[in-house]
């Protein structure tokens, strides 16, 4: 039905087309042998229900699981992958960590993308040691928590990217970030961006949106009250959409200059925009490419295409939910056989994560024992432009205050 | 006046024996699904007292367990006060809630009513999904960024299980408060108001008292509500409290039979049962909706009575006091 | 002189607003404020009137309106992708709310016409959950859609502020279907029966008042505003089947302003709630809850309503 996804898949496969004959995906030990012994069992939460679909990213988890599965598995132990729908119903969010985690007894959680199951669960899963490899987190609890490491971004460094670029190549000296007006996500990341404004000594100012409200006009005039030379939009891609056809109502496109955080970047988003915006929407990217020529993001459309259904997306999520599935991986192949079914076991082989490179992701992926994760927080930027994207950044460190602690974390790991 | 019924007979066994076997054979997941069905079941209960003594429709009960359960946080973070007190300031606080959105509103009826409690639930929907709920922040909205700070169940009860027992105690107790009321002056005032205002009015009962005394335990249930809700979680999020989910407990209540205990029991489990068996059968969400949705019409155009009113039928029990 | 109270009312609760809110502000930008929240208000009146409009013939408060509106809009933008000419595409969405609306209204309302009016309207809700998963299941949630007039590209300045085609088209044919609801139900033969139906059920089927006949045509022309309304909705708020389904409940507080019967009232009332809305933005204090607004002044409107010794709500008693 939604030809937009339909457009997306074609194109990723146009993009696949020349590699299609070599491209045999590579999963865990890659043995070509099917796992046979006793599964080990892992989870994941994610929300899908209207208004929303953050399903992306435990699908392709469950693809690289299957493959890994149809590859030797783990020492010959296939993973039993069991995902649970939060339906964004906080309840269900905690019925859901009770029965994979109390019920089930799943070692880790992987590939997770919710708004509310990290809030809801974070305690308990540092109650019940067992950690959460998550893969499409937007709210703060997310990242300041004990037992949550995502390997996205999230609306606050994102949008810190978003800001940099417009500072630093488009010339802004006054910035204005259009959040959401919820604490966990749209004051905090818009408020770690005038803070990053200020740091630089420029002006920086933030519009927050009710979610419930369907006007976003008098937000969009209060962002033009405010005197800013240069807008940042910081909202899921839905409401985005909304803010800018009312930029465009207004003929605003030329007054400013326009980034955005990454819920923009997704295939649909070009045309939904439309011709208007070609060219001047800057989105803050999180990964690399979704058509990136490097190993790991080929590996990643190889092994969507091949164990993967043609409707999954291919997007940021996925290509998180993929990533975080291989580095769990290959931190379960490099444990102790005997110890596989020791959550405590698996939990401490997870925090010892460190210093995993891939093409897909800009800086070193790392987990550590601290109260507080956010390994990824460099990125690329890309433009809007003729239907696509179009990169003009490549891989940048984010700057700002809220990074200090954790750039101070990455030295005494030695990691920078 | 300390008679039982046979229907509240039926309600003291069944309560016993879920007492004993609920906690006893479900798992972790279905305790927490027992829990919230819990919460939903006291709240159910006060809208459907009001609509079936009173003929007056509640559409803010989700709305007013919210106040509730915002209290209860507000109260945990703020002092180090047991649970029970934190409850119970927070069914004090949804109380006077409940009368002051009555009160301009009670002399107004059926629809108009409804409307105005539809109007305090739209409101408190976008409070609640601006302001969220207290989590251990600074000040007063008492929010912070990262993980919710500790929530300090009450101490007989600190694990998932018994934590159930709680709850299920809680919803008992809620019965009889209510029943109680039926057979007391309050009682005898709805029902001559049920009957007719103006009669009621004539033979000098205080109509607005009494109504305004109905808004009051209703809004009482649902703050408990709430406040039990928040401690299952230990957190409460906004999306739990839209209005549209108010509308939802009301039609439920409609369906489960807003006459009898029972069919409180029975809104409870399928507002959240049911979703849960769902999403276990591993249907999809979306279907989900489609499936309430057909059911919801379903059993209103078919039992008028609500299927408590079809299910004591066939078991020969109602009596004509219920 | 009575009549005109309310009114009187509305614009008093505007001027207040103007007053508190945006009081030393340049009019310039007040200006711009108040031209926005009249766009926004006029969607509200827009939804509200075709909830008042069923309402008064049939006893339905109609919580689906939002939901069949959305499959329209949403069946528009598909065949829109397919190539279809915009024309059709419009017409396909009208005639999809109407067939659904009348679906409901020959199908199940009858069945609940004898029963309180808020269970008649908790009813529409479950038809409004069946609607909306199927369209959330058709249409999935995690795809950006944008649906476009070709009257959203021409605009005239207002104020400061561009406003577009589309939105006068939203304003104009709110007027002109309370001018045309009101001819039709003033001078047309089914419009008197209508009236005669709102009033009282059982005289009007003695004296041979066609019951399902009429009914069935307010269905269809409550289904068609629901259609044209989601058309609106998801040109100028968002293509989202979810948000256009909810936007039903502000839309109940527009009905309310014109205390479900006065078509005149939902209007100006819906713009005040819009105008208030938007200048709330003044405010460093609310500015983030806003979209209490319509609910605020809904209930408001109920309060002073129900004073004065008139029973006004006779009809549910």
């Amino acid at each position: 039905m939604s030809k937009a996804i339909y457009a997306g898949i074609l194109l990723a496969g146009t993009f696949l087309a020349p590699h299609i004959a070599l491209a045999a995906p590579s999963c865990g030990a890659n043995t070509g042998q099917a796992a046979t012994g006793k599964p080990i069992k892992v989870g994941g939460i994610y929300g899908a229900a209207a208004p929303g679909d953050f399903s992306a990213a435990s699908k392709a988890a469950g693809a690289y699981f299957k493959c890994v599965n149809a590859n030797g598995g783990i020492k010959g132990r296939p993973i039993e992958y069991l995902v649970e729908n939060d339906q964004w119903n906080p309840e269900l969010a905690a019925q859901a960590a009770a029965k994979l985690v109390g019920d089930q007894k799943v070692v880790a959680l992987v590939g997770s993308g919710s708004f509310v199951e990290m809030s809801v669960n974070a305690p308990f899963y540092r109650k019940n040691n067992v950690m959460e490899m998550a893969s499409a987190c937007a709210v703060s609890e997310c990242f300041e928590s004990s037992n949550i490491v995502s390997t996205n971004q999230g609306p606050l460094p994102s949008s810190i990217g978003a800001a940099m670029y417009a500072v630093e190549k488009l010339g802004a000296k006054n910035v204005v970030c259009i959040g959401l007006a919820i604490p966990s996500v749209g004051n905090w990341s818009c408020g770690a961006t005038e803070k990053y404004m200020q740091s630089k000594g420029l002006k920086g100012a933030s519009v927050l949106l009710n979610p419930a409200s369907p006007d976003v006009n008098s937000g969009l005039l209060e962002a033009v009250a405010s005197g800013a030379d240069s807008i940042l939009v910081n909202l899921p891609a839905g409401l985005a959409n909304a803010f800018l056809a009312a930029a465009k109502e207004q003929d605003l496109r030329d007054k400013y200059s326009w980034t955005s955080s990454t819920p923009l970047y997704d295939v649909s988003v070009p045309k939904a925009l439309g011709d208007y915006w070609n060219g001047k929407v800057y989105v803050s990217a999180e990964l690399t490419m979704l058509d990136g020529k490097g190993p790991d993001n080929q590996n990643w459309l190889a092994v969507m295409n091949a164990y993967g259904k043609s409707t999954d997306p291919r997007d940021t999520f996925s290509q998180s939910g993929y990533l975080s599935a291989k580095y769990f991986v290959e931190t379960l192949l490099a444990m102790d056989p005997a110890k596989l079914d020791d959550r405590g076991a698996v939990t401490a082989a997870i925090k010892a994560i460190k210093g995993k490179k891939s093409d897909m992701m800009c800086g070193p992926y790392y987990v550590g024992d601290a109260d507080r994760h956010m390994p990824n927080h460099a990125g690329i930027m890309v433009v809007i432009k003729n239907g696509g994207f179009e990169k003009v950044r490549d891989c940048f460190q984010y700057e700002g205050p809220y990074f200090a602690p954790l750039l101070a974390t990455e030295k005494a790991m030695g990691l920078n | 006046m300390l008679a039982i019924t046979r229907s509240g007979l039926a309600g003291t066994v069944f309560f016993l024996i879920a007492l004993l076997a609920l906690p006893a054979l479900a798992d972790g997941q279905w305790i927490k699904i027992f829990i919230s069905t819990g919460c939903f079941v006291i709240a159910a209960s006060g809208v459907a007292f009001m609509y079936s003594r009173l003929g007056m429709v509640s559409l803010g009960q989700v709305a007013l367990m919210g106040v509730g359960g915002w209290v209860t946080l507000r109260m945990n973070h703020a002092f180090n006060l047991p649970f029970e007190i934190n409850v119970a300031v927070a069914g004090a606080v949804t109380l006077v809630f409940g009368w002051l959105l009555a009160l301009p509103a009670l002399r107004m009826r059926g629809l108009y009513l409804a409307l105005i409690t539809l109007m305090a639930a739209g409101g408190l929907e976008v409070i609640f999904s601006t302001f969220r709920f207290p989590n251990g922040g600074p000040g007063f909205w008492g929010v912070m960024p990262s993980v919710a700070a500790p929530f300090r169940r009450p101490w007989i009860a600190q694990s998932d299980t018994a934590y159930l027992r709680y709850i299920m105690a809680a919803a008992f107790f809620g019965f009889v408060l209510i029943e109680l009321h039926r057979r007391m002056a309050p009682g005898r005032a709805w029902a001559m108001i049920r009957r007719s205002e103006a009669a009621a009015l004539a033979s000098g009962v205080n109509v607005v008292y009494y109504k305004a005394w109905a808004f009051g335990l209703s809004g009482f249930l649902a703050g408990v509500a709430g406040g039990l809700l928040a401690g299952g979680l230990g957190l409460l999020d906004a999306a739990t409290f839209r209005a549209s989910e108010s509308i939802m407990l009301f039609a439920l209540s409609v369906v489960g039979g807003a006459r009898f205990w029972l069919g409180a029991v029975i809104a409870g489990v399928l507002y959240r049962v049911m979703p849960a068996l769902f999403s276990n059968w591993g249907i999809n969400s979306d279907l989900t909706l489609v499936i309430f949705g057909a059911a919801l019409l379903h059993a209103i155009m078919t039992a008028p009575d609500g299927l408590s009113g079809q299910i004591l039928q066939a078991f020969g029990k109602v009596t004509r006091r219920a | 002189m009575r009549p005109v109270l309310p009114y009187l009312g509305y614009a008093l609760i505007v001027v207040a607003a103007y007053i508190f809110l945006a009081a030393g502000k340049p009019t310039l930008v007040s200006g711009l404020f108040v031209v926005s929240g009249l766009a926004v208000g006029s969607l509200y009146a827009l939804g509200g009137i075709g909830l008042v409009v069923l309402y008064r013939a049939t006893g339905v408060l109609n919580l689906a309106s939002g939901a069949v509106g959305a499959v329209g809009v949403m069946l528009a933008w598909e065949l829109q992708q397919r190539g279809w000419p915009q024309a059709i595409s419009w017409a396909a969405a009208l005639a999809t709310a109407m067939a659904l609306s009348l679906l409901y209204g020959r199908l199940i309302a009858p069945g609940l016409a004898w029963r309180d009016p808020i269970v008649k309207a908790v009813a529409t809700l479950g038809f409004a959950l069946i609607i909306l998963g199927v369209t959330t299941f058709l249409w999935r949630t995690d795809v950006v859609r944008k649906f476009t007039l070709p009257t959203d590209n021409q605009a005239m300045m207002l104020l400061g502020l561009r406003v577009t085609l589309t939105r006068f088209i939203v304003v104009f044919a709110t007027v002109s279907i309370v001018a045309g609801i009101w001819f039709y139900l003033a001078r047309t033969r089914t419009g008197l029966q209508m009236r005669s139906l709102a009033n009282d059920r059982d005289l009007s089927a003695l004296i041979g008042v066609r019951i399902l006949r009429v009914e069935s045509i307010a269905w269809a022309i409550a289904g068609a505003i629901a259609g044209f309304t989601g058309l609106m909705f998801g040109d100028l708020l968002r293509l989202e089947p979810f948000v256009i389904t909810f936007m039903v409940i502000p839309c109940v507080a527009a009905a309310i302003c014109g205390r479900l019967e006065n078509l005149g009232l939902v209007l100006v009332g819906g713009l005040t709630m819009g105008v208030v809305e938007s200048l709330l933005t003044f405010s460093p204090t609310l500015k983030n809850i806003r979209p209490i607004a319509p609910f605020f002044i809904a209930a408001a409107v109920l309060i002073v309503m129900q004073r004065g010794h008139q029973l006004v709500f006779a009809r549910d008693e």
